[in-house]
Order: structure tokens, then sequence, then C-alpha cells
């Protein structure tokens, strides 16, 4: 099991480049939901698989719907109605993005090294991808331009934030409970931005956060 | 039943969405009397929890729950009056906004649970999103992407920073549920690094949403862009909220050794958010956004406050209940006034002793209050607060304190002289009427009526929030 954990932590990190190199936002949200099962499956390959009732596959299945098919089809239904499809210009270009990304992957294997626990006994890569994640979605909302962008920037930090939690996954079932009730609040979150960035197009012509600048002092 | 006083609210919120205009607003001031009986039965009378594993009442909680579902009902009142004063789009939708927002706050309260307050509290923060953009409007659009986006940032931050805290404070043992009454318990034996790295990443988190600078960014636009009943319960009653979370995770570090660090860092973050809100206060030109920046300014004192410790941290709690009343009293004079005047620009207001002298009485009283002279309470917990810290010998703090107060009132001085007795050439466009005013005078009643005499219950609580994070005497 210590090898599917340990692909699917590699291959989140490779999402999150890929997300900052993307310059399409429909790209950037197939991204989202490819990164949304490998999130769900983290804590479950973790601490789960190998004693896995139904009621963990259960909740496995409901977490993998709502992160990767629910989440990115609010921002894709948002999209359909945004102008724009590109981010042209952002305000740091997608190689410089990339670069960035790789610097934070590096700061945060030296920070998780400096952080270990000294009883836990936490899978060497979750933390080190774990911040990655929740850095690069910070970058991300700051160095674009486009409101669905900074959305989805938001979604991965939270993703990261999600990854950083599932240490603790080893908790009773009631934890399921309190994780349900976070990811309820995300989706409400999404979709209470989806509804905005809609308004904002259509009272701008484009969802263009540079437009959104008139609230000073 | 302890969880009925949000389980009811939200459903008659669910239930308004259904409601025509009438017996919405009917609705809204009915839901306000039931939750406040409710209330007042949990303060004073004690329920006991469904589900004690993430629901129970706590000192702190209660006297928010209190303040807040006072709060409600007087901006209830209030709102059923502004309704029929201005344009509203989609009325269902905002009254059913309006108790959804009420039941995530009161949730935030009654629960003890570290998760379950993050959910409570993300939940305020969507279920006002909608409030903020009530008039449609460009600014307001602007003021409702910012407060979502910054908001959701900052509360997302704070999840992470209770993640940490809960690695830190790991009991091993899965069954205990992780309420705070729990933490404390095993707050001894605990990884020092990640319970700092937790409080860090909970102040900045809960401190966004609280508005304390530098992350206060979105406060004066979603307060001022907020029709005006809505401001006074975001600035009232969400703020808060947001401060139950920090006053909490504090008690963590409070029970595990580390008060040295978590006081230096509230008290210092309080006091960069008074200075900040009086630089901003004194070239301020919009008097909505003048009250928000005062919002700030309150924060920070309670911030400081609860920072210093002891007797300066009972003056911060009787402090917000204080600033609750007063501010969303402002607020809702703030309501009137845009009403009448037409605009939120302090330079196209004056002579409010003429076209609206009841307003302008309550204008300038609140004004007053929030200022700090008696017989308002926060005359009672500004000199707690300043007793406090000179007892602990901070002296630099007390004197940065001090100056920096004296800076707001006298930016708040001036743009209050100019609204009120500056020169108006206008029209008034709606003239104040008798039960526009009444919630707002029994706003302010309540505080000097607080002031002179603090029920012994209430004292109480203050006494035991307080001792959670140190007592009254020690240092």
């Amino acid at each position: 099991m210590l090898h599917l954990t340990d692909i699917s932590l590699v291959l989140i990190l490779l999402s999150v480049l890929m997300a900052l190199g993307s310059s399409r936002i429909q790209e950037l949200i197939r991204i989202m939901a490819f990164q949304g099962i490998l999130v769900s499956l983290v804590p479950f390959l973790l601490e789960r698989a190998d004693r896995a009732s139904s009621l963990d596959i259960l909740f496995l299945l409901v977490f993998i719907t709502i992160k990767a098919g629910v989440m990115p089809g609010l921002l894709w239904f948002a999209s359909q109605k945004v102008a724009a499809k590109m981010e042209l210009d952002p305000l740091i270009g997608y190689h410089a993005s990339i670069l960035t990304g790789l610097v934070l992957m590096l700061l945060a294997t030296f920070i998780s090294h400096n952080m270990q626990l000294a009883s836990g006994d936490i899978h060497p890569l979750l933390l080190p991808a774990a911040f990655t994640t929740i850095s690069s979605g910070l970058f991300l909302l700051i160095a674009r331009r486009k409101a669905l962008t900074q959305a989805t920037g938001y979604l991965i930090m939270e993703n990261g934030i999600y990854l950083a939690g599932s240490t603790l996954a080893q908790e009773a079932h009631t934890q399921f409970v309190v994780e349900f009730g976070i990811l309820l609040d995300i989706l409400v979150g999404v979709m209470v931005m989806g509804i905005i960035v809609h308004r904002i197009s259509r009272s701008f012509d484009d969802a263009d956060t540079m437009f959104l600048q008139e609230l000073k002092g | 039943m302890l969880e009925l006083v949000f389980i009811f609210t939200a459903l008659a919120g669910i239930f308004t969405l259904f409601l025509p205009r009438t017996i919405s607003r009917i609705v809204l001031i009915a839901a306000g009397l039931i939750h406040l009986g409710i209330t007042g039965i949990i303060c004073f009378k004690g329920v006991p929890a469904l589900w004690p594993d993430y629901f129970q009442t706590t000192p702190e909680g209660n006297i928010v729950l209190l303040v807040t579902s006072f709060l409600y009902l007087m901006v209830a009142i209030y709102t059923v009056s502004y309704m029929a004063e201005t344009e509203m789009h989609n009325e269902p939708v905002f009254s059913a906004c309006l108790l959804l927002f009420l039941a995530a706050m009161s949730m935030a309260c009654v629960t003890d649970h570290i998760i379950v307050l993050w959910i409570a509290i993300e939940a305020t923060t969507l279920m006002s999103a909608p409030l903020i953009f009530l008039h449609r409007s460009k600014e307001a659009l602007e003021a409702t992407w910012k407060y979502v986006l910054i908001c959701s940032v900052g509360i997302a931050l704070a999840l992470l920073g209770v993640f940490f805290t809960l690695m830190a404070i790991n009991s091993g043992d899965s069954n205990t549920s992780m309420t705070f009454h729990n933490l404390l318990k095993t707050a001894k034996g605990v990884e020092l690094t990640w319970l700092k790295a937790g409080f860090i990443f909970t102040l900045i988190g809960y401190g966004t949403k609280m508005g304390l600078a530098p992350m206060h960014t979105w406060l004066p636009d979603a307060h001022s862009e907020a029709p005006s009943p809505v401001s006074a319960l975001l600035s009232g009653a969400l703020l808060n909220c947001a401060f139950l979370g920090i006053l909490k995770t504090h008690s963590l570090l409070v029970a595990s050794g580390m008060q040295w660090y978590s006081s230096q860092l509230l008290s210092w973050f309080g006091l960069f958010s008074i200075l900040i809100a009086a630089v901003f206060m004194i070239q301020q030109d919009n008097y909505k956004r003048l009250l928000a920046y005062s919002s700030i300014e309150n924060m920070g004192v309670i911030a400081f406050g609860i920072g210093i410790g002891g007797l300066a941290a009972y003056g911060a709690m009787l402090h917000l209940i204080h600033h609750a009343l007063l501010k969303s009293s402002l607020f809702l004079s703030s309501g009137n006034m845009l009403l009448g005047f037409g605009t939120k620009k302090i330079r196209e207001t004056g002579r409010m002793p003429r076209y609206m002298p009841r307003t302008f009485a309550s204008f300038i009283s609140g004004f007053a209050g929030i200022s700090g002279f008696p017989p308002f309470g926060i005359f009672l917990s500004e000199l707690f607060i300043i007793f406090g810290t000179l007892q602990q010998q901070a002296y630099l703090q007390a004197g940065i304190f001090l100056l920096s107060l004296a800076l707001v009132f006298a930016g708040a001085a001036k743009a209050v002289i100019r609204i009120s007795f500056g020169n108006f050439t206008g029209e008034i466009l709606v003239q104040e009427k008798w039960r526009m005013v009444i919630p707002i005078y029994t706003l302010m009643a309540t505080s000097v009526l607080l002031t002179v005499y603090l029920p012994q219950d209430i004292h109480d609580a203050i006494t035991l929030a307080v001792n959670s994070i140190g007592g009254l005497i020690h240092g």
C-alpha cells in the first residue's frame, strides 16, 4: 500500500505544477478534478485501506464525487458563462510560476524536515506535498487576475490543507461527521464564488478582478 | 436540548424562502424573540446537549450568544422598517440568509469542538455573503468578492492551524472527542513547535475574520457596502464569533505553559490594529467606512486586553459586550442617515439636529459611548484594560495604547462634528420614524444599564471565561 500512497502524493505534486503552468481555465478545472480524486484517496490509503469497512468506502466515494465531480463541475459551469477562457496576461508569467512552484517544493521539504513530530509516524512525503500544495494555491491566488483562476487557487489550497489534516485520519469514526462538515462548507463556498463570478462577468463583461478596484481608503 | 438554538433558526430560515413578503417579515421578528428565549434558558438555566461530543456551553460562548441574540432581535425590528423604506431585490433570500447567518453564529457560540467551531465560523462567511451583495451595485459586488475570497482563504489557514494544534496535542486516545475541554486536560505534554505554528495560523485565520490588521482589508469594504442592518450584525456579532476561536486557542496555549508566546502576539496584533484604524480614520470621507475602521480599532482593543491578561482580560470581555451594543446602534443610526441624506460621503451631510433630531441624538451619544465617555460601558472596559496594562508594568504598550486611542478620538470627532453641524443644503429624502430609532435607543440603554448594574450571572460568566486564560490575578 505504501507504493500507492507514494504514487498518489507524487502525482499530486505534479498536478500542482501543471496547475501553475496552465493558461486555459478549463484545463485548470480538469487538473482540479484529477487532484480531487488523489487527495480524497490519500487518507484512505494511509490509514484505512487494510481495514476498510463498507462505511469507509462509502465515505471515500462521497468525497471523490464531491471533490472531483461536483466542485469542478460548478466551476466548469461558471466558466461557460465567462467570455474569456484564457488568462492572457497573468501578473506573474507561467514559466516563472512553475519555477516558483519548484522553489516552494524545496522550501516545503525543508520546513517539514524541521517539523517532524517526535512521536508521530507520518508518511515522509505527506507533509512536503501538503505544504507545497497549500503554498502553491496561495501563490496562484496572488499571481492570477481572473476571478475563476483565483477560486481554483483557493480550492488547491484547501486540498493541501485536507492533505495536512489526513495525518489525523486514524481517529475514530466520529471524525467522518466532522470531515463531512468541512467538505460541505467548502462546497457551499465554491457555489457562492461561482455565483459571484457569474455576476462579475455580467456586470463588467469579463470576470477579471482588475475591474474591482473602486473601494479604497 | 442545546442544539435547538441553531437548528430551529436554520429551519426557520429555510422556511422563509417559501413565504410571501409580509409573513417573512413577521417570521424575522418572531424567530428573533424565540431565539432570545432559548438563549436565555441556555445561559441562565443551563440545558444539556443532545450530542455532548460536539456541543457544550462555555462561559465565553454564552456571553457572545447572549449578545448576538439580543442584537439580532433589535436588528430584525429595525430591518422590517428598513425594508419598507428601501427597494430590495429578492427579499425572501435576504430574510432566509439573515436567519441562516444567525444560525451559523449561534452554532459557533454553543460548540466546544475545535473543528465544529471552524465549520460554524466558515458557515457565517458563506451565509452573510448574499447579505452584503443585496444592493447589487458594482461596489457591492467588489465588496462581496473580496469578503468571500479573503475570509475563505483566511479561515482555510485557520483550519490548518486547527490541524497543527491537534497534531501538537495528540492524546493518542482516539475515542475522546476533540473538544477544547478535553484538549485542555492533555495540553501539558505537547509538541511546542507544532502548537506555536498552530496558534500563528489560527490567529491569522480567525484574525482575518475578526478584522485584526493587517488582515482587515475586506472589512471596511464589506461593512460600508452592506445594508446598514447587516453592517450592524457583521460588526456587533460576527466579529465576536471569530474572536471566540482565537480566545479558545489562546486558552490551550495558556494551559500548556506557552502563555508568553500567544499573549505577546495578541497584544501586538491588537495594538497594530488600533494604530492602523486610527491612521485611516483621520482622513476618512465615508461615514460607514469610518464606523468600520472603528470596529477594527475595537477588535484591536479586545485582542490587546486578552493578550495583556488579568484585569485587562476582564475589561476586554466587558468591551466585547459594550462594543457590540454601541457599534450596532451606530450602524443602525447610519442607516437612518443614509436613507435621509442619500449619500455616504461625510462632506455631503450636515445639520442633523434640525433635519433628524432623533437620529442625531442616537448618533452623537453612540459616538460618545464608543469613544469611552461615561455613562456608557466602554468607559469602564477601557479603564480596566489600562489599569491591567499598568499592573503588568507594560508601560510601552500602555503608552502606545493611549496614544492611538487619542488619535482615533481625534479622527472620529472631526468627522462626527462635520456630519452633525456641517452645512447641508439638500433635501432629506426619507424622514426618520420612531420605529427606526427605538431599536437604536434600546441598544444604547442596554449598554448604560449594564454599566450601572451588571447582573451576577454575567459577571460570573466573564470571570469564568477569564479564568481559562490565566485568571484575574496573575503576574
